[in-house]
């Protein structure tokens, strides 16, 4: 039981990361329609961002994860005006090939840059731990969830209740209608492509003392944040975040009673199953 | 014997033939592979042609029907059967695999049935991983097709006799009834099936040709290189390039996809030495110059050029092939 209990704990810990990247690709399809297959790779130039600051000025990962989310929303900003608008009325095929390819550029630039070579950020931090009870966790892990968890909590705030929330609901329930209104849509389609950006980014800053970097890593967290965002209803960006949690948890558990190689396995089982009996997601409404 | 008399037969015999007789003068066997590689995806671009091209499904797991017909090549000789029989084997066993695929994932539109089929090459990547019976991450000698001397020259000339079938199954797809049901489906799935075309079972078809195609050309990619480890002959990257070639040279016609593989092989071949593991980036740049600037791919502008120059539109709009097509 107490095992049990401990996967679980890890599972959401992990969790609560998973949301943030799930988040961001939600926002990006619900405003914009488009299944950003660049996902991942948006994470890992989050995670050598901040491994740039942490090399060259001693920058903490736990402070670094800032300054790259904002290099991140530029990037997204600039992505999405080069890129991704001049598609953005184009059929789903194309959109697909089109943040396919900006993935590919992006992990293989980085392979031309950084080499392949495997590197990892020494902090004090992620050797310690703490304990409640019989429970025990990585101090880094914790501080990730707590840091990621404000920012899913504040992104939720944010789309709920600021002007520029309404704008991005208001676009993804009706892409049409909303621009007579009033919204620019270019505006707040680039804002909430840079926004999903950054919050990849964000994810990959505090994902980054706990895993080895290269230019690859990011390639299992397109697949993973697209099980998360089916998962929650494609474009719900509250499913989106549940879905995240889901998937730590099943990854956890997987890893616990069948074996660390299978949760991958797992995820995608899960993904298939849910795509084709309830296409809608575990908590989504009708969409699509 | 009408097709005798067609000019198009004897021009399509005489290309086979040259193509065939290329050896004769490269006797270099890196090249030979070289052109054995821009062969092979020549052929697996025209196979998925006939599912991305035709019927419009942008199918990013065609690695799996690639996967299955090199590890049941290598399976299915282990059991004892032939070589040769095992061949065709294995690509039946992925035509079953494409059965099932097909009966899930087209039920779904759009980016989810993308989504879907991705999920389906990366869980077969990861199981063959994880088995004991694929040789896990150690993975599994390949059975040779061909031995001897003239090695490479007779995978290249498998190769092209699968580049000649595989352009024949288009040839007749995009002359057939079958193939203009496709079609519709790929301008408009609603419309086409209100008119009574089943487009589930078009689909379906479509798939099943096409990942028989694709099993052959992995089993021979698999056998030429002699060792498949599920990294190598499973991952995405390979779905990925497959779609990319028949894009570029322009899905949905004959020769784009062997226009693409020309162009797309050669220049990856001319960046490897340059950017060494970052050969990719070449993909990713052309993918994103094709989208943005030649969305019908090279074959499909050129003959849209042709056919407005010829044919000055009286009432009929040109319907670009993909690219305009709407959501």
């Amino acid at each position: 039981m107490v095992r049990f209990l401990q996967a679980c704990a890890d599972g959401l810990l992990t969790g609560a990361l998973y949301a943030l990247i799930g988040m961001g690709l939600a926002l990006i399809f619900g405003v914009m329609r488009i299944v950003n297959f660049a996902h991942g790779a948006f994470l890992m130039v989050g995670m050598y961002a901040t491994y740039v600051l942490f090399d060259s000025f001693k920058l903490n990962p736990y402070i670094g994860f800032l300054p790259a989310g904002v290099v991140l929303f530029i990037f997204g900003y600039l992505v999405y005006l080069l890129l991704i608008r001049p598609v953005r009325n184009r059929s789903h095929f194309m959109q697909i090939l089109m943040t396919t390819g900006i993935g590919l550029i992006l992990t293989d630039g980085a392979q031309l840059i950084f080499k392949a070579d495997y590197r990892q950020t020494n902090i004090d931090l992620i050797n310690r731990s703490v304990h409640i009870g019989p429970f025990g966790a990585n101090a880094a892990e914790v501080l990730s969830f707590a840091i990621g968890i404000v920012f899913v909590v504040g992104l939720y705030f944010f789309v709920s209740r600021s002007l520029t929330g309404q704008a991005l609901r208001a676009i993804s329930q009706s892409p049409d209608v909303a621009p007579l209104m009033g919204i620019n849509l270019t505006r707040i389609q680039g804002f909430s492509f840079a926004l999903g950006t950054a919050l990849a980014g964000v994810a990959g800053g505090l994902l980054l003392p706990r895993l080895y970097l290269f230019p690859g890593v990011g390639e299992d967290y397109t697949t993973k944040a697209f099980v998360m965002v089916v998962l929650g209803g494609m474009g719900s960006i509250e499913g989106a975040a549940l879905g995240g949690l889901v998937l730590g948890l099943s990854e956890s558990l997987t890893s616990l009673y069948i074996g660390n190689q299978w949760a991958l396995i797992v995820d995608f089982v899960l993904f298939l199953l849910v795509l084709s009996f309830k296409p809608s997601g575990m908590f989504g409404r009708q969409r699509a | 014997m009408s097709y005798l008399k067609s000019w198009k037969f004897w021009v399509f015999l005489a290309v086979v033939l040259i193509w065939a007789r290329m050896p004769w003068f490269i006797q270099n066997n890196y090249q030979l592979q070289v052109l054995f590689r821009i062969t092979l995806f020549a052929a697996l671009g025209l196979a998925w042609n006939l599912v991305g091209g035709y019927a419009g499904q942008l199918s990013l797991g065609h690695v799996a029907f690639f996967g299955v017909g090199a590890y049941g090549l290598a399976l299915f000789v282990q059991l004892g059967i032939p070589v040769w029989v095992s061949l065709f084997l294995a690509a039946a066993v992925a035509t079953l695999f494409a059965a099932i695929i097909g009966a899930i994932a087209f039920r779904l539109r759009g980016p989810y049935f993308t989504l879907a089929t991705i999920a389906f090459g990366e869980v077969l990547r990861l199981v063959a991983t994880n088995l004991n019976v694929t040789g896990g991450a150690i993975g599994l000698s390949m059975p040779g097709l061909f031995v001897g001397r003239t090695f490479w020259r007779s995978y290249y000339l498998a190769a092209t006799a699968l580049v000649a079938i595989a352009f024949l199954t288009n040839y007749w797809t995009s002359r057939s009834r079958f193939g203009y049901y496709l079609m519709a489906i790929r301008e408009d799935e609603d419309t086409a099936s209100a008119v009574g075309i089943n487009t589930a079972l078009c689909k379906l078809q479509s798939l099943l040709m096409s990942a028989f195609l694709t099993a052959l050309a992995g089993a021979l990619y698999g056998s030429a290189f002699q060792f498949i480890v599920p990294d190598s002959i499973l991952p995405l990257d390979i779905s990925i390039q497959i779609a990319i070639i028949t894009m570029l040279g322009g899905a949905g016609t004959l020769l784009g996809p062997i226009v693409g593989a020309v162009l797309l092989l050669s220049a990856s071949e001319a960046f490897k030495n340059q950017f060494k593991e970052s050969h990719l980036l070449i993909y990713g740049v052309l993918i994103v110059l094709v989208v943005l600037f030649l969305p019908e791919g090279i074959v499909g502008g050129l003959q849209h050029r042709f056919r407005k120059r010829n044919k000055p539109p009286a009432d009929a709009k040109p319907q670009p092939a993909l690219g305009g097509a709407a959501q």
